[in-house]
């Protein structure tokens, strides 16, 4: 079964039934991360750990999909998420990407992947908060950005220099736990999502 | 004679309004959100100020007050409210350019910041609302239902049902999990580090129990049918309140209305 | 004749497995009777209810060889219509739920909704089926919060009301307490009644002997004894692979010990009572 890595990979092998079932399990993860981090008052958002972990276990399109699914789900208490549909779709897209070209097996590239999501966060994030929402949306980060911008400094690079550091510290931090949970995850399940394999590898490699 | 269990599990309501199929709302939005944003690009005064989006606005609690649940909308537009109000402050205070309105010591008000701290305010708070108005009115049993009808998949239905109900069981498992520490001795107050530590064995078994389980739920949907092939019944249905075509028009007029406006003051200028 | 259900030979393989978790299985199951699985824990018992379903390699991927039939047709023929055919009740009593209805009508409805059933149908049906499985009270309840017990009879239910003619039934009460152990069995026995065909994995011996028609016994990957029950329990060299024997077993051996003349040892409450009768006449 691992055999064939060189086997290419389709969108329909991505959406397999089991699959499917752990996008509301990411969700669900998403939800109770963030739900978490503001009840122990951690100076973190903390919740996209639930996109991460699909996207690493069964690449990008799951990945985004769970992400897409987060924004309309928060968005039906606050519709002010549907506007970050982008950020959370992107996050998966990027993380999945990086799992399907098997970039999470040497330390190094963790350090690259963890910092080209931060950067793919912000970048979908600059617009979105920029021009709709002037670049403060009411978050702890906004307040500093308000202060830069009072400062005098360019709204663009107000928001990108202080939610920037917010958001890759955010996915490094996410990463790591996405990155211990998987390592606990026995061989018999992993192996059943298209990216799972290269986790098992990983295994077998440290021994 | 008693309802039967089919019965019982049909939504019943009232007020046609809040009764009106989950589509027609769904494209209620879609009208007034468009309406809204061409509204927005009517500048009026000296300022360039989009003032219409403010009495536009007044159509909102309006649309709640109709539906029947204002008192529940109006809590759900508390954050949002919030945001807005937030956003417009920074704005008016904050962003330069333009003529100077008001200057108290190192506080001013300039031209800039006014047209688009009221801009962004308004829209926020106009197209938020009518989603709040969407989905406080809509239960997310009827979302699910509509989405089965529509030409989805049953299977995204399924994810979108199945998502809503593992929040809630993921965040009462996690709050026991939390309880369980902290009678263990685990704090969950004090210093940000101590907090940190609380974070971890909380959320880690809840994603491991997921994965686990999410396999015995495939097999347990396969064992009842869920890939079967051919029709599927649905003892739950929507039923329409009879007001679909009313409201409809209406929206459609008042669109069509702006919009007409909107282009009458283009050919004026 | 066909038998409802047949295994030729099959060996199955999970991935990544070194060795096969069922080696050369051959069964013969026939309409109407109860088989109790028993074995110790990582024998293959789970393992060979899934390749019985075909869970096993559909879902579960590896490599099978040997044949599988259900009612003389190969079960790869059957495709989705393989659930209307046999119904499977898992260990775990909190994962075999849909996970999107919100009260224990509905859930038990949920497999008829899929097969396209008529409403009235439905309601008649599942109304049926809670009354059998004692659930009546609950089903205005939400799944999400039942008891063990509750869950494992409501999940009973869920299968029991597709009509399968073929229902296989992993460790139902592993995880029960003793009373809902009872009313789980109660169920079952209704079934049997029914002479619907029942595939049990069981620990619990004393109910397989009261209960059970056959018996397969697993150990390490492959069937060691099957037969009739009471052929079977009564095998007391069984013990040298870890597997416990009914209390009647054990205690006619001792009696046997005794001195008492026994041909076949009883493996039920009723049969030792019959045999202490027989005694009496005879002597
Ligand atoms: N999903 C799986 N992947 C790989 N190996 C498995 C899997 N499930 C069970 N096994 C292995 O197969 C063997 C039989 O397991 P199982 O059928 O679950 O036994 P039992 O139900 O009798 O306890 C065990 O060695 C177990 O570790
Ligand atoms: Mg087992």
């Amino acid at each position: 079964m691992i055999k064939d890595e060189n086997k290419k990979f389709s969108i329909k092998d991505d959406f397999s039934m089991l699959a499917l079932l752990i996008i509301p399990v990411g969700v669900a993860v998403n939800f109770v991360g963030g739900q978490l981090a503001s009840l122990l008052k951690l100076p973190m958002y903390l919740d996209t750990i639930g996109t991460i972990f699909t996207a690493m276990l069964a690449g990008p399109w799951l990945g985004a999909v769970t992400g897409l699914l987060t924004n309309i789900v928060t968005g039906i208490a606050n519709p002010v998420n549907f506007a970050f549909i982008p950020v959370s779709v992107v996050a998966g897209l990027v993380t999945g990407a990086f799992a399907r070209a098997n970039f999470f097996n040497v330390w190094w590239k963790w350090v690259i992947a963890m910092v080209a999501m931060g950067v793919a966060s912000i970048l979908t994030a600059a617009p979105i908060v920029v021009l709709m929402f002037g670049g403060v949306t009411g978050s702890g980060a906004s307040l500093i950005t308000a202060t830069v911008m009072a400062a005098g400094a360019n709204i663009w690079t107000a928001f990108i220099g202080t939610e920037g550091l917010f958001n890759i510290l955010d996915r490094i931090v996410s990463f790591l736990i996405c990155m211990s949970v998987i390592k606990v995850i026995p061989a018999r399940n992993l192996i059943k999502f298209s990216c799972g394999k290269f986790y098992i590898k990983n295994k077998k490699e440290e021994k | 004679m008693e309802k039967t269990f089919t019965e019982k599990i049909q939504i019943c309501k009232k007020n046609k309004i809040a009764g009106l199929y989950p589509t027609t709302k769904f494209q209620v939005v879609i009208l007034f959100s468009i309406s809204t944003i061409v509204l927005n690009s009517i500048k009026l005064t000296d300022f360039k100020l989009a003032l219409l989006l403010i009495p536009w606005f007044l159509l909102v609690p309006f649309m709640f007050a109709i539906t029947g649940e204002f008192k529940k909308c109006m809590k759900a537009m508390k954050a949002i409210s919030f945001i807005a109000i937030f956003i417009m402050v920074v704005q008016t205070f904050i962003v330069s350019g333009g003529k100077t309105l008001w200057v108290w010591h190192f506080i001013a008000i300039r031209e800039k910041g006014l047209q688009t701290g009221l801009s962004l305010c308004f829209l926020i708070l106009n197209i938020a609302g009518i989603f709040v108005w969407l989905f406080q009115s809509t239960s997310t049993k009827e979302i699910t239902r509509c989405l089965e009808d529509t030409k989805m998949s049953f299977k995204v239905a399924y994810i979108f049902a199945s998502t809503l109900e593992m929040i809630k069981v993921f965040s009462s498992k996690s709050k026991i999990i939390l309880d369980a520490q902290r009678a263990r001795g685990v704090e969950t107050e004090g210093n940000l580090f101590i907090r940190a530590k609380a974070f971890i064995p909380t959320l880690v078994p809840l994603i491991l129990g997921g994965i686990i389980g999410s396999e015995e739920r495939v097999l347990t949907l396969e064992a009842r049918g869920f890939s079967m092939k051919g029709n599927k019944t649905h003892l739950f249905n929507l039923k329409k309140s009879g007001y679909e075509r009313i409201i409809l028009t209406i929206s459609i007029i008042i669109t069509i209305l702006i919009l007409a406006g909107r282009i009458y003051l283009w050919i004026m200028n | 004749m066909d038998y409802e259900l047949e295994c030729k030979d099959v060996t199955y393989t999970y991935p990544l497995a070194q060795k096969p978790a069922i080696k050369e299985l051959n069964l013969k199951i026939e309409k109407g009777k109860l088989y109790g699985v028993i074995g110790e824990n990582g024998s293959g018992k789970t393992t060979l209810c899934s390749i019985l379903r075909g869970f096993a390699p559909s879902f579960y991927k590896g490599d099978l060889t040997g044949e599988i039939l259900v009612q003389g047709k190969a079960l790869a023929s059957y495709k989705d219509q393989i659930s209307r055919k046999i119904g499977y009740v898992f260990q775990n009593p909190f994962t075999q739920i849909s996970g999107i209805k919100n009260t224990v009508f509905e859930e038990v409805a949920y497999g008829l909704e899929n097969f396209g059933i008529d409403v009235e149908e439905i309601e008649k049906k599942v109304i049926n089926i809670m009354q059998l499985t004692d659930i009546m009270e609950l089903a205005e309840k939400s799944p999400f919060e039942l008891s063990g017990g509750q869950m494992q009879r409501v999940a009973l239910a869920s299968v029991i009301v597709l009509e399968p003619e073929i229902l296989i039934i992993d460790e139902p009460t592993s995880q029960l307490d003793p009373q809902s152990t009872e009313s789980v069995f109660k169920i079952i026995k209704k079934l049997k009644e029914e002479k619907k065909t029942i595939i049990l994995v069981e620990h619990k011996v004393d109910l397989l002997a009261e209960y059970s028609d056959e018996m397969i016994v697993l150990h390490d990957s492959k069937i060691i004894k099957q037969g009739e029950s009471r052929e079977v329990l009564s095998d007391l060299s069984l013990r040298e692979y870890g597997i416990r024997l009914p209390e009647v077993t054990l205690l006619s051996e001792k009696l046997r010990e005794a001195g008492l003349d026994i041909d076949q040892l009883p493996i039920t409450k009723n049969q030792i009572l019959d045999l202490i009768e027989k005694k009496r006449k005879g002597e």
